[in-house]
């Protein structure tokens, strides 16, 4: 089974102190089927005066970080070792209207509703639609919609933000990994199949004969779409049009980023602020 | 348009023309007055309500809320069976919540539709999990009668519930506008149940202090129900605090008062649940809430109620599905239930109208907030209610009773153990257009509502909670330091007033006298000089020798304007700290303020006349003064209020007095009358001095005696002693600097008699008195930083997810 060294590290530096901040970070990868989360740790700088940890209304881990005393820079790291080895889909899934029926389930229904950043929009329900013709297995649909959406746009990273509509992604077929599960999501809710955001990581490789460059990786996103109250969710990143299965990290899911973003604060204080990422995500036995 | 309300039973008479029983009380003694005297009735309470009631000095508040003089009585056995049904509901939608946001057993059996929940706006994501204490403290229900006559729930009311409040304040009015039918009737006292309220919130309280502290969280004087708040506060005895007092520190909830920060156990919220923690609201206004408010919530370090998210058990289409919920949930059929409801989803017509009722109401299905519509939208999910005619009672319009519709609200309070039911309540009058749900405006026409005593029923709450006993306070410590503020700035604008109208009226007096000595001229300028330093004035509002009416159209047209927005500022400023007032006091307040804005509202483009619309603002500030002096405990908001106001009128004195004196020494005799004049201390001059004027004589009393109240030592004295006062320091600095400002003015006197020319020495003292009145506002400075500065207003910040991530290879 693959297992990922995984390191997150945030750093920011604001011009004038921060009185008073408090951080909710969705940065501890998820326990689930497919997922063992063998360690984790979150380390942080200068070290917050009071911490909780509570999972979420999705069940996502969540941490909430608390500093009383100014302080004009803040780090924080998380660090996990996780195996991944996510199960291949069913060979044979129900027609996608099956889906669409008993979407109405309580795990489900959240997942159909449009959001502020995802709305349901004609365009990319009308895009989806020719995956979907009647009676096709929900899996093939989803599969094919994940296939085009790899071959209809183009990563491009630089053109789009996270607050880019999605009708503009539809317009200039350019943009990230985000755009593309948002898209994506906004064409199944559209359609009435129910599919959650998700937030994580996916394996990169050097460019042949190159080392690996530390700190290069990135934050992903990808897309569950569901199959039914039998079968629940598959999963699919339209970035690159596969099937997850061994290189992904998942940390949270939720209706959109919003509800999952790795990393968000409220300051008192700070002036102007300047941020740094770095992500590695290593394969075990790497370096 | 809007269709009128179909009428439904007569609340006073029965089918067969009598008088039903429980309203012989109030009708015998409103039958003893004839029509004029019912109609004068009417009119006491309107004046009552501008006078010390709810109607306040904002903008747009004064008209709105509307009492009838004739209460609606209950029958008391109706009303015992009512209380049950209530207390039932109540618990029940308790029960409801717990589920929703905790295990959800209700989705996952199928007993609720999960779309309708996890679709409403109401549902608060960040509120899932185990909730440490009840969901509901407080509870409300609009009811109407059925087909059957019984009553029948419209709407539940399990957010804020507003409007206790305002049924304490109805009743107050009433009783005394309406004497013989209140003692004839002798309704249930209300007061027992805020006691009773007050103790299951210190019952809520976390136990982390010996002593609970709990405070209503109110967004502040621009919400609608503004007023509730501040009787509530008062009625509950909890600080009236907003999201910029809070912060949230090492797991608890702390206020910003002037003695540091105090910790809260227990939070009466009257804020949007919706925005009340940017930290786990990411699409709130960072500015509006608190942040880490709801993991101090989640945690068990504060109680807060109703909880946030308490208000998804107002989606409209709940009530389709309680019946079948109460059996599953509480064991029990529910007793009071809601109008008949269905939910409608998209595309489905609406069932055939039973022929009980009179029409459907259309509302969103998972969105209380929003009102009903007569007309089904087919696209939308949206509980169907069956609406029934209306109940009626006779209400005052126009000078005759007619019947009017009305919504019954009625409360109830957990105290720990069951659930209480607020004997007494709001009729809310509906006339043709009025909205029946939703969320409904902080104002109406409404009825006080009289239940009858009945000594076997009394409220008995649990045994008392017992308070361990209060330690001696004399300080003013826990007072937010946004309301010291408040009181501060209220001091210093109402002497600003009272300087600007002294300072305008001067300058008119003169201005009429027409042909002016050189002399005179001179008084001018120096008075269009202050006016310029009062902001009341542009600098290029000068007399000239040439003509006046410049300067006379300057006053009209600059200073009277500026004079009235002053005016406006001072009204917001009485409303921000009315909590802090007592009801004589805001009355006073607010009944002179607003004769000295219709004066000036009213004033005519004539100079007398001006002089005249002044006279009230000088009686304002007088009153202000006289309540401050009279009816305020020293210390606590006295001090900041008489601080505000000696720090004003300091620096006012100051420079008024060095403008005055600017000038060669041979014109000195003409700057000193006007000194008199400015310090109103002509009068004591003259019984000191008789009619000689010199320097050193004139210029003690108004700069160095401290026992003259208009004269500059007396202001630095009473700046010293509130400084020290406030501080918790023995050698206060700010305290120790108003003493030295002090010091520097009383060595003019001995300056002045020891120079060869007092004139002279007279004619030098505008550089020292502009040092002094420049330095008594870097205090004002100091004062603020120290004791003001509020918590600045957080903002949020985030991390774009991978902005770029790298595509695998192929």
């Amino acid at each position: 089974m693959p297992t990922y060294w995984l390191r997150h590290r945030t750093a920011y530096e604001y011009q004038y102190p921060v009185d008073l901040a408090s951080h909710l970070l969705h940065l501890r990868p998820r326990e689930m089927p497919g997922q063992r989360v063998v360690s984790t740790r979150i380390t942080c700088l200068p070290a917050p005066d009071h911490h909780t940890e509570a999972p979420d209304h999705f069940g996502n881990p969540a941490t909430r970080l608390f500093l009383a005393a100014p302080h004009t820079a803040f780090e924080v790291t998380a660090e996990s070792l996780v195996e991944v080895s996510f199960d291949a889909p069913p060979a044979e899934t129900p027609p996608w209207e099956a889906a669409r029926s008993a979407a109405h389930d309580a795990e489900a229904a959240e997942f159909i509703l449009p959001t502020s950043s995802i709305p349901l929009l004609p365009v990319t329900r009308d895009y989806a639609a020719p995956s979907f013709p009647r009676g096709r297995p929900v899996l093939l649909g989803l599969m094919d919609l994940n296939a085009r959406i790899r071959r209809d746009f183009t990563f491009q990273a630089g053109v789009t933000s996270i607050t880019t509509p999605i009708a503009e992604v539809m317009r200039t077929r350019r943009g990230v990994c985000q755009d593309f599960t948002q898209v994506m999501l906004s064409a199944l809710r559209g359609l009435g199949l129910p599919a959650r955001y998700v937030s994580g990581y996916v394996r990169t490789r050097p460019p042949q004969g190159e080392p690996r460059r530390r700190g290069a990786d990135q934050s992903h996103a990808w897309v569950q779409a569901w199959l039914g109250p039998r079968l629940g969710w598959a999963q699919l990143d339209p970035t690159n049009g596969i099937v997850v299965r061994d290189e992904h990290v998942l940390l949270a899911w939720g209706r959109d980023f919003s509800d999952v973003s790795p990393l968000r604060g409220v300051l008192l204080g700070g002036g102007a602020h300047s941020l740094t990422v770095n992500v590695d995500l290593v394969p075990e036995g790497e370096n | 348009m809007f269709p009128e309300f179909t009428a439904g039973r007569d609340e006073m008479v029965s089918g067969d023309g009598r008088l039903r029983s429980h309203w012989r009380g109030v009708m015998g003694a409103v039958g003893s007055l004839d029509r004029s005297a019912l109609a004068e009735r009417g009119e006491r309470l309107s004046r009552a309500m501008q006078e010390e009631g709810p109607a306040s000095l904002l903008p747009g508040a004064r008209s709105g809320w509307r009492l009838d003089p004739l209460p609606l009585p209950l029958d008391g056995a109706e009303f015992e069976s009512l209380a049950r049904g209530v207390a039932q509901r109540a618990r029940l939608l308790d029960a409801v919540l717990s589920d929703l946001y905790g295990r959800q057993e209700l989705l996952s059996e199928g007993l609720l539709p999960a779309p309708l929940v996890l679709g409403s706006p109401d549902f608060l994501r960040p509120m899932r999990g185990p909730a440490p204490g009840p969901w509901l403290n407080l509870y409300g229900a609009d009811l109407v009668r059925g087909p059957d006559g019984a009553w029948r729930v419209l709407q539940d009311r399990t957010g804020r519930a507003s409007g206790l409040g305002q049924a304490l304040e109805n009743r107050r009015l009433l009783s005394s506008a309406m004497p013989e039918a209140f003692r004839a009737a002798a309704p249930l006292s209300l007061s027992p149940f805020f006691e009773l309220w007050q103790e299951s919130l210190a019952r809520l309280a976390t136990g982390a202090q010996a002593e609970p502290a709990i405070a209503l969280l109110s967004p502040g004087i621009g919400d609608p129900h503004w007023y509730e708040h501040v009787v509530l506060s008062r009625e509950l005895n909890c600080a009236l605090v907003e999201a910029g007092d809070l912060s949230v520190r090492n797991g608890a909830l702390f206020l910003k008062t002037l003695a540091g920060l105090q910790r809260l156990d227990v939070l009466l919220s009257r804020l949007d649940a919706h925005t009340i923690d940017p930290l786990d609201q990411p699409e709130a206004d960072a500015g509006r809430g608190v942040p880490g408010l709801l993991d101090a919530l989640r945690h068990g370090a504060l109680s807060c109620v109703n909880r946030p998210g308490a208000s998804l058990g107002e989606m409209p289409a709940l009530a389709a599905f309680l019946d079948k919920l109460a059996p599953r949930l509480i064991g029990e059929a529910l007793e009071l239930p809601s109008l008949p409801t269905t939910l409608l989803a998209s595309g489905d017509a609406p069932p055939r109208l039973p022929d009980d009722a009179s029409a459907w109401l259309f509302r969103p299905a998972g969105d209380g907030r929003a009102g009903e519509r007569r007309h089904r939208d087919p696209a939308r999910v949206e509980a169907a209610v069956a609406l029934p005619a209306l109940p009626m009672a006779p209400a005052l319009e126009d000078g005759t009773l007619a019947p009017v519709p009305f919504v019954l609200r009625v409360f109830a309070v957990h105290d720990g153990e069951k659930w209480q039911c607020f004997p007494g309540g709001i009729a809310r009058l509906v006339g043709p257009g009025a909205p029946l749900t939703g969320r409904l405006p902080g104002a109406g026409w409404c009825k006080d509502v009289w239940v009858p005593p009945d000594p076997s029923e009394a409220i008995i709450g649990p045994a008392a909670h017992v308070a361990p006993p209060l330690p001696i306070r004399r300080t003013a410590g826990a007072i937010p330091s946004r309301v010291a503020d408040n009181l501060f700035w209220l001091g210093r604008y109402v002497e600003r007033l009272d300087r600007g109208a002294r300072l305008m009226r001067a300058s008119i007096a003169r201005i009429r006298r027409g042909a002016l000595l050189p002399r005179e001229m001179v008084e001018l300028s120096v008075l269009a000089h202050c006016l310029n330093e009062a902001a009341l004035l542009g600098r290029e509002a000068k007399p000239s020798t040439g003509s006046l009416s410049p300067l006379a159209d300057a006053l009209r047209r600059q200073a009277a304007p500026a004079m009235r927005h002053l005016q406006d500022r001072i009204g917001q400023l009485v409303e921000s700290v009315r909590d802090r007032l007592t009801a004589d006091m805001h009355a006073t307040f607010t009944q002179t303020l607003r004769a000295a804005e219709a004066s000036l509202d009213a004033a005519p483009p004539d100079l007398p006349e001006l002089a005249r619309a002044l006279v009230p603002s000088l009686r304002f500030a007088n009153a202000v003064a006289g309540m401050a002096a009279e009816n305020m405990v020293r210390g606590g908001a006295h001090l900041f209020l008489e601080l505000g106001r000696r720090i004003e009128r300091g620096q006012a004195i100051a420079s008024e007095i060095a403008t005055a004196l600017d000038g060669p020494p041979q014109r000195i005799e003409a700057g000193l009358r006007l000194v008199l004049e400015l310090c109103d201390s002509a009068i004591t001059y003259r019984s000191r001095y008789l009619n000689v004027l010199q320097p050193a004589p004139a210029l003690d009393l108004v700069l160095a005696d401290p026992s003259n109240p208009r004269g500059l030592a007396f202001q630095l004295a009473g700046v010293a002693t509130a400084l020290g006062e406030v501080s918790t320091e023995r050698n206060d600095a700010a305290a120790q600097e108003a003493g030295r400002l002090l010091s520097l003015a009383q060595g003019i006197t001995p300056r002045l008699l020891d120079a060869a020319d007092q004139s002279r020495a007279a004619a030098e003292l505008p550089p020292l008195l502009r040092h002094i009145a420049s330095e008594v506002g870097v205090l004002s400075d100091m004062v603020t930083r120290r004791y003001f500065a509020l918590l600045p207003a957080p903002r949020a910040v985030g991390v774009d997810t991978g902005g770029d991530a790298l595509v695998l290879g192929a």
